[in-house]
């Protein structure tokens, strides 16, 4: 994909965040502290939050350009949102949330053929399907959510710490089923984490944010120091 | 209890009701305008809203007597050009009732709204609903128990109204009585007793109204 | 801490020196009256009231209402020491209850009863029939179950036989002076109040006066209550309303004079 993020500005609690970045892979890791912006950056892809001054285009469609005065409403932008803590819609059971993107009806066929019965499946969530959300663990809950993203045929997914409250090998599971939306499926994907294996397994672009600003820009393997120690370093020589 | 009392408490029942009624969608509207919106002048329009719940009722009921009555900017077109009376009839009720009532509505409505986490909202969005999908398929049914508590209590405040009914309505026996105003006419004939009955009933049902509403308005669907 | 019980007997004692206001040297207070009048006689009676203050009197504190409302606070002990009420059954009902002083009692006035209708109003009532008439909606009229003026005036209607006709139309209200303010409103299209009503407003018109023959006997009595704790003053100034000087006071405003003479 081709996301252009241009002067971007916009003043948040104890500072501003401020991007100027081009990204061209097709999955993109936002990595960075708890605090630092990075949510706010999501928000303002998904044309949940205006900022003073941005420019965001997305494969050549301006999303918003606050100088000329265009804002495209969030539900045109077909950008699906996986927040930190799900947001399933607690008066509807499983399969009314997941359908929700589609209006009720099966997801319609555009090269993202993400079909009902193979989401439920590889996220392992077909027995949940007449359940309320209410008795549900947090990570299948964050199963849910994702599945329900997805199943909006969305040309853009972002995903807020989506690996939250997920077990180890369900996690494996996960990023396998990303990496297939990502290679057969061929949706981009915005992916925030502060997880570096995740940012390694999956992601081929990185955007390492502290405090607003973009500190870190490249591919995973160009920015970090891989060791054995359990830290890590972050090379502060910056390749742009 | 008397066909004349069970024509009273009918008749305050229906027309109560039906003045719920009537403010619920311009209610609701107003009420989610304010929780979800900022706007300059919004303080003023919140101001207005909450005026008849803390101005003396008969001080209301002028105002609308002024406005509604034949001579009035909207009674005097109503009955010169549609041969339509307002004040000393049944409408007269109905709107003393719903001015009343309606900053009830409004508040405990907004408060049902702003329980609603907007992230809800949000995400639907991103689904692709409108906005109008939005406000029916996720802000309204989350809200739904919190504006039903809402509703139940502007109906017994509807029962009850009594200051601005007399001025615009009048008590005419078999159009315009109801329960408040049948009691106080009773007072002042010195029937006590027949009084008392008549007030017992008005207690009991507003008893239940507001318990109703209690509940209503703690058990409400959290939303995270 | 002091306690309050010793505080207030200090008060007590300093309030009772000279000059704190207390001392028996000092000349009595004005004395005041309370005097309960039906609505009808409200602006004779203020008249009268500042008269009798001109001439020495004492001062009036003016209570109006509707005769019933009036009687009932009464009989609530109510601080009353002059009543003066637009019917006879009201005050039977205070001497029934030993309220009444006796030997006070006086029947006063009398008064006729009008049909008004809105100043700009075009409707013809060539008799009291035309109410039962469509053009008439709205007819304001005093309660008719309590009020004197209400109940007068249902004694006309019925013995005209118009009043099954009318009663789904008739707008109750407290008192006589509330029955001419909806008229005045034009939320009505009639009202049935006393004549000297309709004189004292601009803004409605006789439509029909009720002959003193045809019409219902209309006596407003007045009585020194025997609740009064000034009831030398309350003689003396129940006797100022039937001298010259108050008699000329009601006979301006439309009232018709009853000789003075004790009720049956």
């Amino acid at each position: 994909m081709k996301l252009l993020l241009r002067n971007i500005r916009l003043p948040l609690a104890n500072f501003a965040l401020e991007v100027d970045a081009e990204i061209t892979h097709k999955v993109v890791a936002l990595f960075g502290p708890s605090g630092s912006g990075k949510t706010s950056l999501l928000d303002l892809l998904a044309g949940l939050r205006r900022a003073p001054e941005a420019f965001i285009s997305l494969d050549g469609q301006v999303l918003t350009d606050t100088a000329a005065g265009v804002e495209i409403p969030t539900r045109h932008r077909r950008i699906g949102y996986v927040p930190q803590d799900g947001a399933l819609f607690p008066h509807l059971a499983v399969r009314e949330n997941l359908l929700y993107g589609c209006n009720g009806k099966p997801p319609t066929d555009d090269g993202c053929s993400l079909t009902f019965e193979h989401v439920t499946e590889v996220l392992e969530i077909q027995p949940l399907l007449d359940r309320g959300i209410g008795r549900l663990s947090g990570g299948e809950k964050q199963r849910i959510a994702l599945a329900r993203a997805l199943l909006s045929s969305p040309r853009l997914l972002l995903l807020d710490e989506p690996m939250t409250g997920l077990d180890f090998n369900l996690k494996g599971r996960v990023i396998e089923y990303l990496r297939r939306i990502r290679d057969e499926f061929k949706v981009p994907m915005v992916y925030v984490t502060h997880h570096l294996e995740e940012v390694f397994a999956l992601c081929e672009e990185l955007l390492v944010i502290e405090r607003g600003r973009v500190v870190g820009h490249g591919l995973p393997q160009d920015l970090f120091v891989v060791s054995n120690e359990p830290t890590y370093r972050l090379k502060r020589a910056n390749p742009e | 209890m008397s066909a004349d009392e069970w024509w009273i408490i009918g008749f305050t029942v229906r027309v109560a009701a039906i003045g719920t009624l009537l403010i619920l969608p311009p209610g609701l509207l107003l009420a989610w305008l304010l929780a979800r919106y900022q706007w300059p002048g919004k303080p003023l329009v919140e101001t207005l809203v909450a005026l008849p719940l803390v101005m003396p009722p008969v001080a209301t009921g002028l105002i609308l007597l002024r406005l509604l009555g034949r001579r009035g900017a909207l009674g005097g077109f109503l009955h010169d050009r549609l041969h339509f009376d307002i004040v000393f009839t049944w409408r007269g009720v109905i709107v003393a009732m719903a001015v009343m009532s309606c900053p009830l509505l409004v508040r405990t409505a907004r408060v049902a709204f702003e329980g609603v986490n907007p992230r809800l909202e949000q995400i639907a969005r991103t689904l692709g609903a409108s906005e109008r999908r939005v406000f029916f398929s996720v802000t309204l049914p989350l809200a739904a128990r919190g504006i039903l508590g809402g509703v139940l209590l502007s109906f017994a405040r509807a029962l009850g109204e009594f200051g601005a009914t007399i001025l615009v309505a009048g008590n005419i026996p078999g159009r315009t009585s109801t329960l408040s105003l049948a009691i106080y006419q009773l007072v002042q004939l010195g029937q006590d007793t027949d009084a008392f009955r008549l007030l017992a009933v008005s207690v009991t049902i507003a008893f239940l109204a507001v318990w109703g509403s209690e509940w209503l308005m703690t058990h409400r669907v959290r939303s995270e | 801490m002091k306690s309050p019980f010793k505080s207030l007997v200090l008060a007590l004692a300093l309030g009772s020196l000279p000059g704190a206001g207390w001392s028996a040297a000092d000349t009595p207070a004005p004395v005041e009256l309370n005097v309960y009048a039906a609505a009808s006689l409200t602006d004779a009676m203020k008249e009268i009231a500042a008269n009798y203050q001109k001439v020495g009197g004492a001062r009036i504190a003016l209570n109006f209402g509707a005769s019933s409302a009036l009687a009932r606070q009464i009989v609530e002990k109510a601080p009353a020491d002059v009543f003066l009420s637009a019917d006879e059954a009201k005050m039977n009902d205070l001497e029934k209850q030993g309220l009444v002083l006796k030997g006070t009692r006086r029947s006063l006035l009398s008064n006729t009863l009008v049909i008004v209708v809105p100043a700009d109003s075009a409707l013809k009532i060539a008799s009291a029939r035309d109410l039962a008439g469509p053009q008439v909606k709205a007819i304001a009229l005093c309660e008719p179950q309590t009020v004197p003026a209400g109940i007068y005036a249902q004694q006309y209607l019925r013995k005209i036989n118009v009043w099954d006709q009318v009663v789904k139309k008739l707008v109750p209200t407290e008192n006589v002076r509330a029955a001419l303010a909806s008229v005045e409103s034009g939320n009505v299209d009639a009202g049935i109040v006393f004549k000297t009503d309709a004189g004292v407003s601009k803004e409605v018109k006789v439509a029909l006066e009720i002959p003193a023959a045809e019409g219902p006997a209309i006596s407003y009595p007045v009585a020194v209550l025997s609740g009064s704790t000034k009831a030398e003053a309350a003689r003396k100034f129940v006797a100022y309303l039937e001298s010259p000087a108050g008699i000329g006071v009601f006979r301006k405003y439309g009232f018709l004079i009853r000789p003075g003479s004790p009720a049956p």
